[in-house]
């Protein structure tokens, strides 16, 4: 079986959260623990899956490459599960229905295996959102890139 | 033989207050040596690595894009200027955030709306938002986490699961703790888990029901169902087996006081606050029975104080629109996630948030179109896409500042250690930036 057709639940797992607010999101260490999805092991043999391989998950909304692991939740066959994060954004609904809150778990998508890369946050932001920057060059930065001025003049208050 | 201590300090700060979660603990203890913190006790995993952070993502001074597109160190005084002249210059700004701030900095925040004409909203947007529709359509049977603590044998857990989100929730509160009427703690109190998976929280409860995803409200109706005296025509519902909700049903009748926390799998999923409508009215029900009370499990230390605190002033909890000069609250209209998504903001403002992490890509487009400001202590996705960032400092350890607990007690949150040296608090940046619209507004 090449694709699989699943269920896309997001929400906190306390290892994304423990990066998140130990401030550290742009390192590798918070990419691990929140761009990756969290699957049955049935559907992971469904699609010859192993934990650290990666998969596309593709919903109505996006596309996003993600790293897969066992989850310690199962059973949930045809359900994976995204912790929080800038890539499970990209392929939940972003849809209100007039409620004023996006709809983050149950949205209908599809997985398949995957060669390419699980980006950096920095390199997702640039990729993704293309703010400042059209190309599409991987800066593989985990630190911040900012310039610096020699001395900073003191305010006045 | 006495233990060596792991760490070593030369001072100990008791009786501090967790600035993590909606647990608000306010037992924590903060190791310092040198004036820096060094250890923290009592405090979970999460609460621990906010206390004790990483410093090489610290934002420590003001920051404007350049023209090249790279962040740029400034001073103070342009950086609130360059702000001050976008904000003014906006049609329709937005301020969000304020989940991870002190009650006295939302203050600030509300009369820089009101001048401005902006709209006020916070984290309650995406997530418990709809359970405050709720209580607005049906009411909200509350209780403190001390009654919980005190009095509740039978514990359930809806559409959360506290061991990863809330981690001291069942330690402090809920489920071990010795209280005056369940003297065993554990032994004396039955933990019960809705969840559609077999979460942390589940694997450590008496009792885990699965249930299909997004078959909440159905679940709730056939709970309510059997309680009120009805029969189940199917055997299953969202695949639950109808045996196992008759002995729910029974337990939940029987029990001498019960507490129920539920969380985002409720107002994440396609029912929304429908879900929460019948969960309330259940409770409601089993008060005919016995003694039942329910707890929204909230997210960020202060989110409910945002709530409290927007009440209090204007009468509406969230999401707030002071475009017509008056308070106006429309759930669907003046609410984050609907303006971004029909592309209305001209001005972004995040105050100790990031919206990246929690916003859907689709919303976070039109932050690629719009100036955005950043109000927060570190660098995150949110600053590659911000246009002027403002560092801030760590209320509960920087800064002074009053939060409220997810059920609605405030708590004062201590000052134990030195802001950096040009970060400034949320309540001071704020209070610049009225004195600079003030001053505009007078000109005109």
């Amino acid at each position: 079986m090449d694709e699989l057709d699943i269920i896309i639940n997001s929400g906190s797992s306390i290892i994304q959260a423990f990066y998140e607010k130990k401030g550290s999101t742009l390192k590798d260490e918070y990419r691990r623990s929140a761009a990756i999805a969290f699957m049955d092991k049935k559907d992971m043999q469904k699609l010859d899956l192993k934990p650290h391989d990666k998969i596309d998950v593709t919903s109505k909304w996006g596309s996003v490459t993600l790293y897969v692991d066992k989850s310690h939740d199962s059973p949930h066959e045809g359900m994976i599960f995204i912790p929080k994060g800038p890539w499970a954004n990209i392929v939940i609904s972003p849809e209100t229905y007039c409620c004023n809150i996006p709809t983050y778990k149950g949205i209908k998508g599809k997985i398949r295996k995957s060669q390419r890369e699980v980006l950096l946050v920095a390199d997702l932001m640039k990729i993704q959102y293309s703010k400042y920057s059209d190309d599409n060059v991987l800066t593989e930065k985990q630190l911040p890139v900012y310039k610096k001025r020699s001395k900073i003049s003191h305010d006045r208050k | 033989m006495t233990e060596s201590e792991m760490i070593e300090y030369d001072e100990i700060v008791r009786n501090c207050c967790c600035s993590y979660c909606g647990n608000n603990c306010d037992d924590i203890t903060y190791l310092l040596k040198d004036k820096k913190i060094v250890g923290v006790r009592h405090a979970c995993r999460l609460g621990a690595s906010k206390i004790i952070n990483d410093t090489d993502q610290r934002l420590l001074n003001p920051m404007i894009r350049n023209e090249e597109g790279i962040l740029e160190e400034t001073t103070w005084d342009i950086a609130l200027d360059k702000v001050t002249q976008l904000l003014s210059a906006s049609m329709r700004p937005l301020f969000y955030g304020w989940g991870e701030t002190s009650v006295e900095a939302i203050k600030k925040g509300i009369v820089l709306a009101q001048q401005t004409g902006a709209v006020m909203d916070n984290q309650s947007t995406i997530c418990h938002g709809a359970s405050i529709q709720a209580f607005q359509n049906v009411g909200h049977p509350v209780m403190t986490l001390g009654e919980v603590k005190n009095r509740s044998d039978v514990i359930i857990y809806i559409g959360t699961n506290p061991m990863d989100d809330h981690p001291r929730h069942l330690t402090r509160y809920t489920t071990f703790p010795e209280g005056f009427f369940r003297q065993n703690g554990r032994e004396d109190r039955l933990l019960i888990t809705l969840d559609p998976k077999y979460t942390n929280t589940a694997k450590i409860s008496d009792k885990w029901i699965q249930f299909n995803m997004n078959e909440d409200y159905s679940l709730f109706n056939a709970i309510r169902t059997i309680l009120n005296g009805g029969k189940l025509k199917s055997d299953k519902i969202a695949g639950v087996d109808k045996e196992e909700l008759y002995d729910l049903v029974d337990i939940m009748k029987n029990a001498e006081c019960g507490s129920l926390f539920f969380g985002l799998g409720l107002t994440q999923t396609l029912a929304k606050q429908r879900n929460v409508d019948v969960l309330i009215q259940l409770i409601e029900d089993l008060n005919k029975y016995t003694k039942w009370s329910m707890l929204p499990m909230r997210g960020f230390f202060n989110v409910n104080g945002f709530n409290i605190a927007m009440t209090t002033e204007t009468g509406y909890p969230y999401g707030v629109d002071f475009a017509r000069g008056y308070p106006r609250y429309m759930v669907g209209e003046t609410t984050t996630i609907d303006l971004l998504n029909r592309r209305e903001p001209d001005f972004f403002m995040a105050v100790a948030a990031d919206p990246v992490i929690q916003f859907p890509g689709y919303s976070i487009k039109h932050l690629t179109q719009i100036p955005v400001i950043q109000v927060d202590t570190h660098w995150g996705p949110y600053t590659e896409i911000a246009d002027i960032v403002l560092p801030s400092t760590r209320v509960g350890v920087e800064t002074e500042g009053t939060g409220y607990r997810m059920d609605g007690i405030p708590l004062f949150m201590k000052k134990v250690i030195d802001k950096p040296e040009n970060c400034h608090s949320d309540e001071w940046i704020l209070h610049q930036l009225n004195e600079r619209i003030k001053k505009i507004n007078g000109d005109t």
